[in-house]
């Protein structure tokens, strides 16, 4: 017994020496494979983010040598700049508009979808299709549909509706923009809720219509809030997409008219890249991360009240 | 047998070492132009004819989107990718001083005359007496007409001293409906009222966009549109390039343009059109031109060959060509002919109405802010156009944001 005691015990402590060397050269191997990935990321995510803190204290303007100037460009940002409150506030009337239609149009729709006997796959990708259309392509040719003497304008003069033309009016081009926004974006939340959807398990379902559930509570009580942590999901990215909002508005509108349409992400681009203010662009961009940070950190708040998980 | 294997290796070191040479005076040279792909061929013609005058040099163009390359140059610029050969419009040049090197010292050590060129836009092309490029267009702002409505509506061609006056009434006169007289655009609110008299400048070269002359000026362009209703508004998405369109499918009779999209224009109708000049105010008339060139880079590592390049590119035989495919009116005198000949056949009066339009050029007064100005103009316009705001208001808002 203490024979074999005696020459069982080392072998536990080889297995682990050996494992040990095998753990350190799989890391090793790890690292080196990793290593690329990790060289891309702070070469192109950590150095930026570190220089754009850097350049929004600088007066850079592109061309030429950076100064440093303090916090004289938040100083203007929050106190000099006309354009900068009237700014935030179009970017925050278009998330809330468009988040709140997205999510009810998408959720709508995947509902819809998943009611259906036939055709569900091909709805799917009708409903995906603008996703995959680049932003620009579908901001010009609703652009064209939208401009005065447009398309849009000849339905509305051959229906005898009077409506200003939406691209000229202070408050329809906002409208306009969400529209097209609405028409690329909702797609891809359909298809993620239609997904969640299919995953509620049907013995729920049936338990619930045996007891006498009406179809508005199966959806209400039982389905919702199985797919309450999709639906946080697309909430959240469809909130932080929303604030960067740019494409259709630097087609549509370029800002206007006056400065209806002018939201963050394009004025980062006005000055960044036509005004050549790119210290100040910087400031910008800071100024809506904090923005997108604060709205994400109040809807992961909110998640406890009304998300829902297995565990 | 020894003898002839020395002799081949010598023959072999010898060639390496010619060919060595060669290769160190062979110059590649970078070339950053905007365009479409139509224009590819007929950049690489002239890139190949500086090959032809010096076999050791090669250019190599670059060519991108309109609005893509002013996004790209100033980032290549600061990232120091910038090519040997920059195009430049005149109008951007005030952003771009130091992106380019003086070309006067070069000037200097061959006695380059630049008289030959429309002294217009050599002015443009320079700052403070230092000429930062050469040109190879050139172009005042000219009235583009359809001479079918104008002849339906009993009206006879513009004089070339026509009045706001005239131009208002044959507005309203062309006007019937969902048919317009005019089209307006963002920059008719830039030449227009400098036709007019108007300066949107002080005498220290900085914006002053709210003087009561340029405000009375915008005025009476606004009121075409808000008042007489005889233009469509513009959106601010679209402030310039409504009115091409407009005019081509026959919407509206007049519009605002250069000489530099005659030929489009011309080939896109199936009417007669006409060129005048802009409308004058009171005073006398007096235009403003611009137009394009190319520069050296101020970091190009060979930029004796550049200057070689560039001369050859804004040479006569350049000229002739970009010319006699209608792409330009050239900068340089001498070769403009090619370009009437060409794109302006068949255009009514054009070489008059341009001549008197050159005889009559005003400087183009520019600063490092016109880009934001000129943006501001296209986004803030359509709110007097609509009847949104007042001329007063929009020029005090344009006014407000500058120089941010």
């Amino acid at each position: 017994m203490t024979a074999i005691e005696d020459t069982a015990a080392p072998a536990p402590l080889i297995r682990s020496r050996h494992r040990s060397r095998l753990d350190r050269r799989e890391g090793r191997a790890a690292f080196f494979f990793l290593l690329p990935g990790l060289i891309g990321m702070v070469l192109f995510l950590i150095v930026p983010i570190i220089a754009s803190v850097v350049l929004s204290f600088t007066n850079w303007k592109l061309l030429g040598t950076p100064e440093f100037v303090g916090i004289s460009n938040y100083v203007r940002l929050f106190t000099a700049d006309p354009q900068f409150w009237p700014v935030v506030r179009n970017t925050l009337f278009f998330t809330a508009e468009y988040l709140v239609l997205n999510i009810v149009i998408s959720l709508g729709l995947a509902v819809w979808i998943s009611s259906l006997k036939m055709g569900q796959r091909w709805f799917r990708v009708i409903f995906f299709l603008p996703t995959f259309t680049p932003g620009i392509a579908v901001a010009i040719v609703w652009m064209l549909i939208f401009s005065p003497g447009g398309f849009f304008d000849y339905v509305m003069g051959a229906l005898s509706v009077q409506v200003p033309s939406m691209l000229t009016d202070q408050t329809l081009a906002m409208q306009a923009v969400i529209i097209v926004s609405i028409w690329a974006g909702v797609g891809y939340n359909t298809v993620l809720f239609n997904a969640a959807l299919d995953m509620v398990p049907q013995s729920y379902l049936e338990a619930a219509r045996i007891d006498g559930a009406t179809a508005w509570d199966r959806f209400w009580k039982i389905r919702l809030p199985l797919i309450s942590p999709t639906l946080f999901f697309g909430t959240v990215m469809t909130a932080i997409t929303s604030l960067q909002v740019f494409d259709q508005i630097y087609v549509m509108t370029r800002g206007g008219p006056g400065n209806a349409t002018s939201t963050l992400g394009y004025a980062i681009y006005q000055r960044g890249f036509q005004n050549f203010q790119m210290g100040y662009a910087s400031t910008i961009a800071w100024v809506m991360f904090a923005m997108i940070m604060a709205l994400t950190a109040v809807q992961f708040w909110l998640q406890r009240k009304w998300v829902h998980y297995d565990n | 047998m020894k003898f002839n294997l020395l002799l081949a290796a010598g023959l072999l070191a010898g060639s390496s070492l010619i060919s060595a040479s060669q290769a160190q005076d062979q110059i590649n040279l970078t070339w950053q132009m905007w365009g479409d792909e139509n224009d590819t061929a007929l950049w690489q013609s002239l890139a190949d004819l500086v090959t032809e005058e010096y076999p050791n040099i090669t250019v190599t163009p670059q060519i991108s989107g309109w609005t893509d390359y002013w996004t790209r140059l100033p980032v290549l610029a600061s990232s120091g990718q910038i090519a040997d050969l920059v195009a430049m419009q005149s109008m951007r040049m005030p952003s771009f001083y130091s992106v380019l090197e003086p070309l006067d010292p070069y000037f200097e050590s061959d006695g380059f005359d630049t008289s030959v060129f429309e002294s217009s836009i050599i002015a443009g092309l320079g700052h403070d007496g230092t000429q930062y490029a050469l040109p190879y267009d050139v172009g005042p702002w000219m009235v583009y007409y359809n001479r079918d409505k104008f002849a339906e509506a009993g009206l006879g061609d513009p004089a070339l001293d026509w009045t706001f006056d005239d131009f208002k009434a044959a507005a309203n006169a062309l006007t019937e409906g969902e048919n317009y007289g005019y089209a307006v655009q963002a920059f008719d609110f830039v030449a227009g009222p400098v036709a007019l008299g108007a300066e949107y400048f002080d005498d220290g070269n900085n914006f002053a966009v709210t003087n009561p002359g340029y405000s009375e000026a915008v005025g009476k362009f606004v009121d075409l549109v808000a008042v007489d209703h005889a233009s469509p508004v513009f959106a601010s998405g679209t402030g310039a390039i409504t009115g091409s369109g407009r005019f081509a499918s026959g919407n509206a009779a007049m519009y605002i343009d250069g000489p530099w999209v005659l030929l489009n224009t011309k080939d896109s109708v199936d009417f007669e059109i006409g060129v005048a000049p802009l409308p004058r105010g009171e005073g006398e008339s007096r235009f403003i031109t611009a137009g394009s060139g190319w520069g050296i880079s101020a970091t190009s590592q060979n930029k004796e060959a550049a200057y070689k390049a560039l001369q050859v590119l804004t040479g006569p035989k350049a000229a002739e060509i970009l010319a006699s495919a209608g792409r330009a009116l050239p900068g340089r005198l001498a070769e403009q002919s090619y370009w009437y000949d060409v794109a302006a056949q068949d255009v009514h009066r054009t070489h008059e109405v341009l001549a008197y339009m050159f005889d009559h050029s005003t400087p183009f007064r520019l600063n490092e802010y016109w880009n934001e100005f000129e943006n501001l103009i296209t986004q803030y316009m359509p709110l007097a156009l609509n009847g949104d705001s007042t001329t007063d208001a929009v020029l005090t808002d344009i006014q407000n944001q500058l120089p941010f």
